[in-house]
């Protein structure tokens, strides 16, 4: 048994321990430098204002792989092995001042005014579910939704919803050619290299071509997803948006 | 007794069997063929060129797997292997070495290093591969040390500190033997370093001499201190005037050139440096003050012939900016030069070679549009000459970035680059394939497409054919001289590495590295 005075000091230095690491560098002066490294170092992946792009939304206050200072401290300064995200290599006080321009994002990120339940209501009704999946439930075409409130901000869905066109991952893409019988085929764009074609039709079936035996091979870089903008109301849109926001991990 | 006899008879014949016996002589020899690949690029011209023609045009389409050599590694391999005597020497990601039985791909042996936990490399803790002389195998390491190792048992024999790591240097590129020196480059262009190139004694490790790419002084302020110019590939070497002539990298910060004003010599330059001094004899600056990290770190191809109706010793070379040039190999002077990819950079090149640069072209903060990309028109990957064709051939991009400017602060053993830039473009990722040039008037005689862009060198040999990979995976065999695909193999992972041939056992084989295996392939008789 411990005596009292040594387990006193003990509990004091756990508890000193178990202290999280807070981000000493968040004065506005921090948050405008942390500003001018995200801009010239994260921005071609994050977007110019973290809302995401090829890399995921940093505005939404959300992070995948550790929400703590701490976290982003070592993500930011090590990189995130299996992934796209590189280590930045700079100094300390640097970083910490790119973890305060990054939290200060989600601090004045867009919150929904919308009804979420309504928006469950509206994504089924308004055929979303066929194409979507969220939890295992929906269509397999389209993107898998379940986490996409974590991964993209507001104003990245709203641009989705009602402009689809303006931003398609390559995956999503369309491919059109005859095949060596002359018929018909098109599909989502799954996999392509000098010789060979892979695709996803739209019964959800998958195929691969030689790509020396089909013509007139074209590809088609715009959305399938019709556009909602004149489908839904401001309000049902709203709604719609809160819903997906909503999606997160759980 | 009998018994230790024959022990010893054993012991003996198992020596004989792994020893390399590489001589200069030999090295230089290399360039008129030979049935082993001893150096880096085949030969000191570069050409990346071999005379053995048992696998040719005609028979190209039976080449069939012979051995798989598989790594215990998930980095990147770029190794180009060497093949000494039967045994084929290759550098392992990050900075190990193996020998192999060439015949099967079995292994004799394996040196491990340890290297330090963290590790300045700007792009992956890549090995492009080693150098043999006598009985002695060569590697630069990750933490920039050269290693010598016995080439029968993998021993180190010396291991000597090149530069200090936790500064930003880092050695990727294969030594190059010369006489008794090994020619060491140094990488580390994206952190701020100060580049040189340097000849060590084979035997002891003791260095003869360092030429620094950036002489001190001559930029204004520190910024020649941190000015980057490495030298991270091997460069080759012309024996009838003793000059190594070497490709040096980009100016630091990369893309934002501010704290830098001047052309910034000798960066982004092919330096000719007389090999038992180290003195600089001649340069020619392909792009003075570069701000898009373009390089000048491409393997010189040295070629002897017939310039405007006289004999000439030239040197072609296939920059990163996206232009071929030629050069006179005996002065630096500059010939002609002309694009050999999509670029929208420059308006052409100056009569003294130098490029007509458009107007906003640079960096800038909201992102500057320009092809090629941040990691040009072509790179490190070989380029190959045939003396039968008389052409030149190279893998190629066609892509562009979106460059950006932006703050830039040393401090040592950090990237100091001046920004990021948006290398690939989501949706618009350019293509690349192989071009065939007549290097006397830039013509392009052939190409060969692919939908990605290819990091793999090519080869090509007396069988008049061109070997190459790409990101795809394939390793392909093409005509020489119309660039007709005759053979194609799916390999499974990305190539970026170099192929070679060689002879075992009077089979003529072709390897490459592909994934993190190296394959090998044959005609079965």
């Amino acid at each position: 048994m411990l005596p009292f005075k040594t387990a006193l000091l003990l509990l004091c230095a756990g508890s000193l321990f178990a202290q999280e690491t807070r981000n000493p560098r968040t004065s506005p002066a921090d948050v405008a430098a942390g500003a001018k490294t995200f801009h010239s170092h994260c921005s071609p992946c994050h977007g110019y204002q973290g809302d995401g792009g090829r890399g995921p939304n940093l505005a939404a206050g959300r992070f995948y792989h550790g929400s703590s200072d701490a976290d982003l401290l070592k993500n930011i300064s090590e990189g995130i092995p299996g992934t796209e995200m590189p280590g930045l290599f700079y100094n300390e006080d640097r970083v910490w001042q790119l973890v305060a321009f990054i939290r200060s994002l989600s601090a004045n990120a867009a919150k929904s005014s919308g009804d979420a339940t309504a928006g469950a209501t509206l994504f089924r009704s308004q055929g979303c579910a066929g194409c979507h999946r969220i939890r295992g439930e929906g269509g397999a075409i389209g993107p898998d939704l379940t986490s996409v409130g974590a991964a993209r901000s507001l104003d990245n869905l709203k641009q989705s919803v009602v402009a689809p066109d303006a931003e398609v991952q390559p995956s999503y893409w369309t491919v059109r050619f005859e095949d060596a019988s002359g018929k018909a085929v098109q599909g989502f764009l799954l996999n392509e290299d000098t010789y060979t074609v892979q695709l996803l039709d739209p019964a959800a079936r998958l195929h691969s071509y030689d790509k020396a035996s089909i013509k007139n091979y074209a590809i088609d870089k715009r959305s399938t997803m019709p556009s909602y903008r004149d489908k839904l109301s401001p309000r049902q849109l709203d709604d719609l948006l809160a819903y997906l926001s909503a999606q997160r991990p759980q | 007794m009998k018994n230790v006899t024959r022990l010893c008879l054993t012991a003996c014949c198992f020596v004989f069997s792994l020893s390399a016996q590489v001589t200069y002589e030999k090295l230089l020899g290399a360039a008129s063929g030979g049935a082993d690949w001893l150096t880096y690029s085949g030969s000191y011209r570069g050409w990346r060129y071999s005379s053995l023609d048992r696998i040719n045009r005609q028979n190209a389409a039976q080449l069939t797997l012979e051995w798989v050599y598989q790594m215990p590694t998930t980095l990147m391999v770029e190794t180009t292997p060497l093949v000494v005597d039967g045994v084929m020497y290759i550098s392992e990601p990050p900075s190990n070495v193996v020998a192999l039985d060439a015949k099967t791909g079995r292994q004799y042996w394996r040196y491990r290093r340890q290297l330090p936990s963290r590790i300045n490399v700007c792009c992956g803790q890549v090995n492009r591969g080693v150098a043999v002389l006598g009985e002695r195998v060569y590697i630069g390491t990750a933490d920039a040390h050269l290693v010598s190792l016995d080439a029968r048992t993998g021993a180190v024999l010396w291991d000597i500190q090149v530069a200090d790591q936790t500064a930003g240097y880092a050695i990727t590129g294969a030594p190059l033997i010369v006489k008794d020196m090994v020619i060491c480059g140094i990488a580390g262009g994206e952190y701020g370093i100060r580049g040189f190139l340097d000849a060590y004694d084979a035997s002891t490790g003791k260095r003869r001499w360092r030429f620094w790419t950036i002489p001190e002084n001559s930029w204004p302020g520190n910024s020649w201190k941190t000015g980057g110019g490495p030298t991270w590939l091997t460069g080759s070497f012309d024996p009838q005037q003793n000059l190594l002539i070497w490709g040096t990298g980009n100016p630091s910060p990369d893309w934002n050139g501010d704290s830098r004003p001047g052309d910034n010599l000798y960066t982004d330059s092919a330096i000719a440096l007389d090999a038992d001094t180290g003195q600089l004899k001649w340069h020619f600056q392909f792009i003075p003050h570069d701000v898009h990290d373009w390089d000048a770190v491409q393997v010189p191809v040295l070629v002897d012939d017939v310039w405007k109706g006289a004999p000439r010793k030239l040197i072609y070379w296939a920059h990163r900016g996206g232009f071929f040039y030629v050069l006179d190999r005996e002065t630096g002077k500059f010939l002609f030069g002309t694009p050999f990819a999509k670029q929208t950079w420059a308006k052409g090149l100056d009569a003294s070679g130098h490029p007509i640069v458009l107007p906003n072209t640079e960096p800038s903060t909201e992102g500057t549009y320009i092809w090629p990309g941040v990691q040009g028109a072509t790179n490190w990957y070989s380029p190959s000459y045939n003396p039968l064709t008389k052409l030149f051939y190279l893998s190629y991009w066609e892509n562009r970035s979106i460059y950006r400017k932006g703050e830039q602060e040393y401090t040592a053993g950090n990237r100091y680059i001046g920004s990021v830039p948006l290398i690939d473009l989501p949706g618009d990722l350019g293509r690349g394939g192989i071009r065939a040039l007549n290097p006397q008037t830039g013509e392009r005689m052939w190409e060969y497409k692919l939908e990605t862009k290819p990091w793999a060198g090519v080869l090509s040999t007396a069988g008049q054919l061109v070997f190459g990979g790409s990101d795809e995976g394939y390793f392909f065999a093409l005509d020489a001289e119309t660039g007709k695909e005759l053979w194609r193999q799916n390999l499974g992972g990305m190539i970026r590495a170099n192929p070679v041939t060689y002879l075992a056992n009077g089979k003529q084989l072709v390897s490459i590295a592909a994934g993190n295996a190296i394959f090998t392939f044959a005609i079965q008789r």
